[in-house]
């Protein structure tokens, strides 16, 4: 057998089941995203771009659009964020490894939950009434905070729960690659009179920058699938505060409306704009790394 | 500039004691190469010095400042590692500055201090270069570059040339001893090349088992090596050692019988003792002259100028060396003999020299 033709059997097994889940639905939304297809009336029409020309028009959707861009943002950004920090304190302060491994225990848990479930244990935290979190901040005399129901830091409330889950998973990840690193740049570095934000800010982290922008793409796409924590949430509310683009979809589509075709060429544009973000970021990513 | 101070020295790991109750005085000025095999704790006691391994028990001073529990880069130390230790995403000349820069200096002179030591260096076409990008030899000048730009009190090189392959091993050393030459800072330099140590070092300190075996200039530590284990350890090719006695004024051991110059050593008539017999100080006689070895020749090793001839002697080989080799060849019959003001005698139990 040629080499080829092994590479091609191998993934052939793959490249099917792949080809008949996604190419197959692909294909049917690009079909009902030219139609005027709707839940309540069994006809339907070819009506060409009309429904990408309304998207265009849509106020609604443009809202979903940066609602959709803020909560990549804030979700990556957040996660990156917390699990830096967090492996740096755990990799400074926990030497013994029983302890270091007990923590990256703990820190997996949020993470092994299901999201439907992680989203509501954070509802009762976050409740008015019954909240912990409102216990909390009723501790400082503040609120009761109503995190969900406030348009204002709904959405930040719900990147939270993201946060908890990922940023402790990826510190768990951060703190065992810090433990692969050589340690003679770091004791050269403390020689070199540098504190242990300087030793971390400009030896170990830049030491790290391809697996961390391998993280941040992961993230990126992670955050991209977030639809069962806000259903569970929020559902997009209050109004329209997190209602992201596959929630506007969802609502347009199945739940309310029932206007398949409008919703297919939504998901059309979303594919398109998420494949050439991520095509450029994944490129930039790649050159700076090098 | 300054002295080094290392008293009752401890370090141990858990239970394990790695070094003893070391005491070790360098003055200012002086090249030390701690020098022992692995494991022997030389580079521990450097990582002691340098600050990045706790001291157990004892006090290091340097420049007459407690420094025992100071934090690395206080100590007005630099390191030269075995590994490089650069850092692999920034240039070279932000490599060498790092340190300057987190101690605030202006950019004016961190500017100047670069250009100085990239001169000296011949790092100058290097500067905008990645490490990655570089052969080990410039890597290693590099690392050099980064510790002289501090003009540290003490410079410390952990084996920081034992990844290069001979020849650039020998051109850095040579390096090395000269930047001393000119910058006359304190240094301690660890190896376990014992050809390193005694080309480089003002004073070499051999180090075994946590212990310091002997101390002293590199022709003191050659000629009149205190133990056995400094004689086997120093001079390559390495020194014949025989079993034997002490009989009516001359060392025996089989057919091997050297007369002992008068007081030389401190031995008694009937003594068990080990010879030590250094190849290096042996040569080629003509057959029939007195106290000559005669041996078999089993292999000739030519190294250029001379050659290293074994020789088996009472059923045991012996090695000597010899510019005559080309005339030997295997199953010749040699006599040879070791000049008696050479001849090393250790005593049998405690393994001490009995040079007196």
């Amino acid at each position: 057998m040629t080499r080829q033709r092994f590479i091609f059997l191998s993934l052939a097994p793959a490249l099917t089941v792949l080809g008949l889940l996604a190419a197959i639905s692909t294909a049917g939304a690009v079909w009902f995203s030219v139609m005027n297809r709707a839940l309540r009336s069994p006809d339907y029409e070819y009506v060409g771009f009309y429904n990408y020309l309304r998207l265009l028009r849509d106020k609604r959707f443009f809202n979903a659009l940066e609602i959709s861009l803020i909560w990549e943002l804030i979700t990556v950004t957040g996660t990156l964020a917390v699990a830096i920090l967090l492996a740096v304190l755990v990799h400074e302060t926990v030497k013994r490894p029983l302890w270091r491994n007990l923590i990256c225990f703990a820190f997996l848990a949020p993470v092994l939950l299901p999201r439907v479930a992680a989203a509501f244990i954070w509802r009762f935290l976050y409740s008015p009434s019954l909240g912990l979190a409102n216990w909390f901040a009723d501790l400082f005399g503040i609120g009761p905070i109503e995190f969900l129901a406030d348009p204002s830091i709904a959405l930040v409330s719900v990147a939270v729960v993201d946060i908890w889950q990922w940023g402790l998973f990826f510190t768990v990840i951060l703190v065992k690659l810090l433990e692969t690193l050589p340690r003679d740049p770091i004791e050269a570095a403390m020689l070199d009179n540098a504190r242990v934000w300087e030793i971390h800010a400009y030896v170990t982290l830049p030491m790290l920058k391809g697996p961390l922008i391998s993280l941040v793409l992961v993230k990126a796409v992670e955050s991209l699938r977030s639809f069962d924590l806000i259903f569970v949430m929020t559902g997009g509310g209050p109004g329209t505060a997190t209602e992201t683009l596959d929630l506007y979809a969802y609502q347009t589509g199945i739940n309310l409306g029932g206007r398949v075709s409008y919703a297919s060429a939504m998901s059309i544009l979303l594919l398109i704009a998420t494949t050439l973000a991520f095509t450029l970021i994944w490129r930039a990513g790649r050159k700076w790394s090098r | 500039m300054a002295n080094i101070q290392c008293a009752g020295i401890v370090k141990s790991y858990g239970a394990h004691p790695v070094i003893e109750g070391l005491n070790l005085q360098i003055p200012d000025h002086e090249f030390v190469v701690f020098l022992g095999p692995s494991g022997c704790g030389k580079s521990t006691m450097l990582r002691m010095i340098a600050g990045l391994e706790e001291v157990t028990a004892g006090r290091i001073t340097i420049g007459g400042t407690d420094v025992t529990h100071l934090h690395p880069g206080q100590r007005g130390v630099a390191m030269v590692f075995q590994s490089y230790a650069l850092y692999p995403h920034m240039t070279v000349a932000d490599n060498i500055t790092f340190g300057l820069r987190r101690a605030g200096v202006a950019k004016a002179e961190i500017d100047r201090r670069l250009a100085d030591v990239a001169r000296m260096l011949g790092l100058d076409p290097l500067l905008d270069r990645k490490p990655k990008n570089m052969s080990g030899g410039q890597q290693q000048r590099v690392a050099m570059a980064r510790a002289m730009i501090k003009t540290p009190k003490v410079f410390l090189f952990d084996e920081p040339l034992s990844n290069l392959d001979a020849k650039l091993r020998e051109k850095l050393r040579t390096e090395i001893r000269k930047m001393h030459n000119t910058l006359q800072t304190t240094t301690i330099f660890v190896t376990h090349d014992q050809l390193e140590a005694m080309t480089i070092a003002d004073r070499i300190v051999l180090m075994r088992a946590g212990q310091i075996e002997q101390q002293g200039t590199p022709d003191e530590i050659f000629d009149r090596p205190a133990t056995r284990f400094v004689a086997d350890f120093i001079g390559s090719p390495s020194m014949n050692f025989r079993l034997g006695r002490i009989e009516n004024g001359a060392a025996v051991a089989g057919s091997v019988r050297i007369p002992l110059p008068s007081g030389r050593f401190s031995v008694s008539d009937g003594q068990e003792v080990e010879l030590g017999l250094r190849p290096s100080r042996m040569g080629l006689v003509a057959e029939g002259t007195a106290g000559a070895i005669r041996g078999t020749v089993v292999l000739v090793e030519n190294m250029g100028a001379e050659g290293q001839v074994i020789a088996e002697v009472d059923g045991a080989e012996m090695s000597f060396v010899t510019r005559h080799f080309r005339d030997l060849s295997p199953g010749d019959t040699a006599s040879f003999a070791l000049a008696p003001e050479h001849l090393h005698i250790f005593d049998r139990a405690t393994g001490r020299s009995c040079l007196i």
